[in-house]
């Protein structure tokens, strides 16, 4: 089932290029050009998620967050030309799920809302393919090559950390967090052998990974299919 | 209001108050000059009075009633205190006097008679007018004192002097103070409604572009132009953003968020963030950190990000099609440094290496990219040093009173 996303903004030409991302990303839209169409759209069909303008002809984005989130506990996500700290704290401080500045690239966009949506809806993936590896998350467990393996606490966090975010660079700091709750520190060598037994359950020739990659000085990077 | 304009205005008002100062004090002294026995005489010009008084054998004739206004009256003692002429003399002032009454008169009044005196060879001549028109008072002044004066004059005119000075330059600064604000919220708030009316067609411009270059029916040319259209734009947004933040810092309205920073940590997420951007293809970044954890600091992360953030944009804008880039933070120099080294910036021609290094503010030739950092440098008590290189580096000093002890 998709999403349905309202989009509200004054500017026809903003409504338009939003609405053509998110159709094209396969989401269902819905507009709204003023606070009071907002809350009639809001009535009348419900969306999943809001895309809000901080300034509209008949009110201000932060006023009507309060009174959607009176009628309904919905995702937000500001969507605004206004890009100082006061707006973005005051707006994050109400209850939004993120505030996103104007002008911003259409990937930037769908990768926020998509990580809103994923947290929000507890969206959970059963299955996933990493090259010819099949990652069964329900169970904990990889297969290749018709053998399947368990993984193992730590691994299962690491492998999920850098899916959530694969084909962007993790950092070891970020890691550490996601499994020690702590900074890096003293931990370094053990991230190193966690990751080379991931290696082990999920790379073909874990000498010489083609999905899990070693960004030097930095972290790791878990490489999307088709990707260079 | 501007610096001169401001001195100026002190300066100004410091002469101006100085003149009315020393205009009041010239005037009231010459006013007491001009108005006491030590200026002119008392209206009575006793000399001529005394000059006017003849003796003829045993008899005193007198020539000067003229000199003698009405109310006025005029009488002379002999050797021995004994009134032995008068003119007008009024009847409760007696004829004889002892050495104490006259030493008692001549400094004061003689039954309430302001009187004046003066030698003669054959007694004491004294003049007196009616009552009550006329002020007499004895002073008498240590001589040491009286030498000290002119000292004392130039002492009190100088602290008089320096309150004006002071006063008047907190009444200027006040004054320019509240012009400066008054511009600088006109200006920010001027930059800030431009930068906001941009964005919503900036969005469009880019979210476009993006789009154009993505599209499988377009020729490769043509997704090529989109690309640029689209860098272009983003190019303009970090403008924006850049002239935004300068303006906040320049005008002070930019609030200091300041939290426990590790270095270590903060430039790795640093670089990570911006090759996850996908800004920086054929841009290898090479960490160059201590195998040692650095102190942590106190600090904004945000504007520290920004400033490493638009160092490794300046060495991506100005070193197409790429170059390596290092990026590394040592503890030194009392305080820590982070520095962005790669390629060459295109805009200044390169004089040398770190012997010579760029404008403390990056040059202007640089835009405000490098000012920015700059501004952040200064804002968290620090320094940004620019290197034309070749490579291009820029170093960030935070000083030792920041630093806290290692995690």
């Amino acid at each position: 089932m998709a999403y349905r996303i309202l989009i509200v903004d004054d500017e026809p030409a903003l409504q338009q290029l939003v609405g053509e991302i998110l159709s094209g990303a396969g989401y269902e839209t819905d507009s709204a050009l003023s606070c009071a169409q907002a809350m009639e759209r809001l009535q009348a069909a419900p969306p999943d998620a809001v895309l809000l303008d901080v300034m509209l002809p008949d009110g201000d984005g932060f006023s009507l967050l309060g009174k959607m989130q009176a009628v309904r506990d919905l995702p937000v996500l500001f969507l605004s030309a206004r890009d100082e700290d006061e707006d973005r704290l005051k707006g994050l401080g109400l209850g939004a799920d993120d505030y996103i500045t104007k002008p911003f690239l259409p990937q930037e966009l769908l990768l926020r809302l998509r990580s809103v949506l994923r947290r929000v809806y507890r969206e959970q993936l059963q299955v996933s393919r990493l090259g010819d590896t099949e990652i069964d998350w329900g169970k904990g467990t990889v297969r290749r090559g018709g053998a399947q393996t368990a993984l193992t606490a730590k691994e299962f966090t690491l492998l999920k950390t850098l899916w959530d975010a694969r084909g962007n660079i993790v950092t070891t700091d970020a890691l550490c967090e996601a499994l020690w709750d702590g900074p890096l520190v003293g931990y370094e060598n053990t991230l190193m052998v966690h990751i080379r037994r991931l290696r082990e359950k999920v790379e073909a020739d874990p000498s010489h990974p083609r999905y899990l990659l070693t960004v030097r000085g930095l972290g790791y990077r878990l490489k999307r299919e088709g990707e260079r | 209001m501007n610096l001169r304009s401001f001195l100026k205005g002190t300066l100004l008002m410091t002469v101006s108050a100085a003149l009315i100062a020393l205009v009041t004090v010239v005037g009231f002294l010459a006013f007491i000059y001009y108005n006491s026995s030590g200026g002119r005489d008392w209206g009575v010009p006793i000399q001529q009075v005394s000059d006017a008084l003849d003796r003829d054998g045993t008899e005193y004739r007198f020539k000067g009633e003229e000199l003698l206004e009405t109310g006025c009256w005029a009488m002379l003692l002999d050797q021995q205190g004994q009134v032995v002429w008068s003119f007008r003399k009024p009847q409760e002032v007696p004829e004889q006097y002892t050495v104490a009454d006259v030493a008692a008169f001549t400094r004061w009044y003689l039954q309430d008679y302001p009187v004046q005196c003066w030698v003669r060879e054959d007694g004491l001549l004294v003049v007196g007018s009616p009552k009550g028109s006329l002020w007499k008072h004895d002073i008498a002044m240590d001589i040491r004192t009286l030498l000290q004066t002119p000292f004392w004059f130039g002492g009190i005119f100088l602290l008089a002097l320096g309150c004006v000075l002071g006063l008047s330059y907190r009444a200027a600064r006040y004054w320019f103070r509240q012009a400066q604000q008054a511009r600088d919220a006109a200006r920010s708030e001027w930059i800030n409604g431009v930068s906001h009316d941009i964005r919503t067609p900036l969005s469009v411009v880019m979210g476009y572009a993006a789009q154009l270059e993505e599209a499988p029916d377009l020729s490769p040319t043509r997704q090529k132009q989109a690309a640029i259209i689209r860098t272009q734009s983003q190019a303009i947004r970090d403008l924006v953003n850049d002239l935004n933040l300068t303006m906040r810092l320049d005008c002070a309205m930019q609030p200091l968020r300041k939290e426990t920073v590790h270095p270590d940590s903060f430039l790795r997420q640093t670089a990570a963030d911006f090759l996850n951007g996908g800004m920086a293809e054929g841009f290898p970044l090479e960490m160059d950190l201590p195998a040692k954890p650095l102190p942590a600091v106190e600090a904004d992360p945000f504007l520290l990000r920004r400033a490493v953030n638009n160092l490794l944009t300046n060495c991506v804008r100005h070193n197409a099609p790429g170059c390596s880039i290092r990026l590394g933070a040592r503890a030194r120099q009392g305080g820590l440094v982070l520095w962005v080294e790669g390629g060459t910036p295109a805009a200044p021609p390169a004089p040398a290496g770190p012997d010579h290094p760029l404008e403390p503010d990056g040059g202007a030739a640089h835009g405000t990219g490098l000012r920015l950092v700059a501004q952040i440098a200064a804002a968290h008590s620090g320094q940004a040093s620019f290197y034309v290189g070749p490579p291009f580096r820029c170093e960030l000093w935070l000083p030792l009173g920041q630093i806290k002890s290692g995690p």
